[in-house]
């Protein structure tokens, strides 16, 4: 071999090398060519003895969490070849960790979790959508699901009961393959709340450690639909007409994503 | 006419009952002081023992009530160097609550149980179920409870690297069903307001 052969292919192997370690792992979705009916999950937040934050007039949230993500569900299936899960389809009590394993066990293709906020403030108004925030612990677990999901490079290089370990772990931070996505579905969603009819106070996307994100193995929110911590937003949430245009505006707001990434 | 002497005697006999009930009541423990005893010295040392200490001022961090970011208020502790007690120190300001009309982001009647710093920079900090019991729930407060916690360690002590916060001594899952809790949490000061 020449130099110049030497050096191409030097610069070859970093190219592969480079985009190994710089590519978030790869997304499993293209594999099925697309012909299953892929899972939307909707987490209607709290529920049971949980009973989530309390208006001043005495809404609870596990109720309009329940009423919006019902009306989504029923838009999406209208309108979209997908199949609905919700985490809950009554008042019960779910753990969080069950919530996560419903999108999981559904392989689901989206994750939205639906919330109303509450504040120490009495004042606090509108709208907010969040994907999971690593911190860098999690930063490890990162670098460890990127080489779980790329290869098996594992096997047989630990032993099986720390391999337990490491899955669970592993199986903790499954949202840390799916963030860029995530972020994406949060700024799409959010965008719609924003648009009239609605108009509630656009308070932007966010990241945040939300326990119900991290187990989830596909791009996830949860959305902050307004405070019922605020008397003024409190009736607003309990208005069906209020409940609707919330239910379209999520609707949009995954249309739009689904646009940006066809499943 | 009872005498002088009888009716001191008759005083002296009551007052030192009175004395005992309170003793009794309060368990005998001196560290264990209610949140709102605002003259209160930071705990683990004495009045005497913390008079003598030299002070340094700390930047403890509040609910701003005009939007969700947290404030820092400037607070005096005694600069003991033992991080434990300037962290507990800490956290009773916190627990003291604004003195500069801020929200207090702790739900009233928490109480600190333990504070403890571990070497590896991890302070495990305990309150008391009113942490949860009395929350408002909701994923602002959450998060304005949790970081004002995390923020004014961190901020304030340089073997503080994250904190896990604890429950009636145990861990919890979340506070009330958001934010992350049963593992060391890192600060946050993208949440500090700016001016």
């Amino acid at each position: 071999m020449s130099r110049s052969q030497h050096s191409r292919v030097a610069a070859a192997g970093a190219a592969v090398l480079a985009a190994l370690v710089l590519l978030p792992a790869p997304v499993p979705a293209a594999a099925d060519g697309g012909q299953k009916t892929r899972t939307i999950v909707i987490d209607p937040g709290h529920g049971g003895l949980d009973v989530g934050a309390k208006g001043k007039f005495g809404s609870l949230e596990k109720d309009i969490t329940l009423a919006v993500a019902l009306r989504l569900k029923g838009l999406i299936e209208q309108n979209l070849a997908y199949r609905v899960v919700l985490t809950r389809e009554k008042d019960l009590d779910v753990s969080l960790e069950n919530r996560s394993a419903v999108a999981n066990n559904n392989d689901a293709g989206l994750f939205l979790s639906i919330h109303t906020n509450g504040s120490f403030r009495k004042n606090a108004q509108g709208a907010e959508t969040f994907f999971l925030s690593l911190n860098a612990s999690d930063e490890e677990t990162r670098k460890l699901a990127y080489l779980e999901n790329s290869s098996a490079a594992l096997e047989g290089r630990i032993s099986a009961e720390a391999k337990d370990d490491v899955t669970m772990i592993l199986w903790d931070m499954a949202q840390a393959a799916h963030i860029r996505q995530s972020a994406r579905l949060a700024e799409e969603i959010q965008k719609e709340l924003n648009q009239p009819p609605l108009g509630i106070e656009n308070r932007g996307i966010k990241q945040a450690p939300f326990k119900v994100l991290t187990g989830v193995a596909c791009p996830a929110v949860l959305v902050e639909m307004a405070f019922i911590s605020s008397p003024e937003e409190e009736q607003k949430l309990i208005k069906d007409e209020f409940q609707n245009q919330i239910a379209q505006a999520l609707f949009r707001g995954i249309v739009r994503y689904l646009r940006l990434f066809p499943q | 006419m009872p005498r002088p002497k009888t009716v001191l005697l008759a005083v002296l006999t009551v007052l030192l009952a009175v004395l005992a009930f309170r003793f009794i009541r309060s368990g005998g423990r001196e560290d264990i002081r209610p949140a709102e005893d605002v003259g209160a010295p930071a705990s683990g040392l004495s009045e005497a023992e913390a008079r003598n200490l030299p002070r340094r001022t700390v930047t403890v961090f509040f609910a701003r009530e005009n939007d969700d970011r947290l404030v820092g208020e400037k607070r005096e502790i005694p600069a003991d160097g033992v991080p434990d007690r300037e962290a507990r120190a800490i956290l009773d300001e916190l627990l003291r609550g604004s003195l500069e009309g801020n929200l207090s982001p702790l739900p009233p009647g928490t109480k600190l149980e333990q504070v403890f710093v571990a070497k590896n920079g991890t302070a495990y900090v305990d309150f008391s179920r009113d942490l949860v019991a009395r929350h408002p729930s909701g994923t602002s407060a959450e998060t304005a409870t949790i970081f004002a916690v995390v923020n004014s360690l961190t901020a304030n002590l340089a073997s503080v690297k994250n904190v896990l916060i604890l429950v009636d001594g145990e861990e919890r899952e979340t506070l009330s069903g958001h934010l992350r809790l049963n593992r060391p949490l890192l600060p946050n000061m993208g949440l500090i307001a700016k001016n």
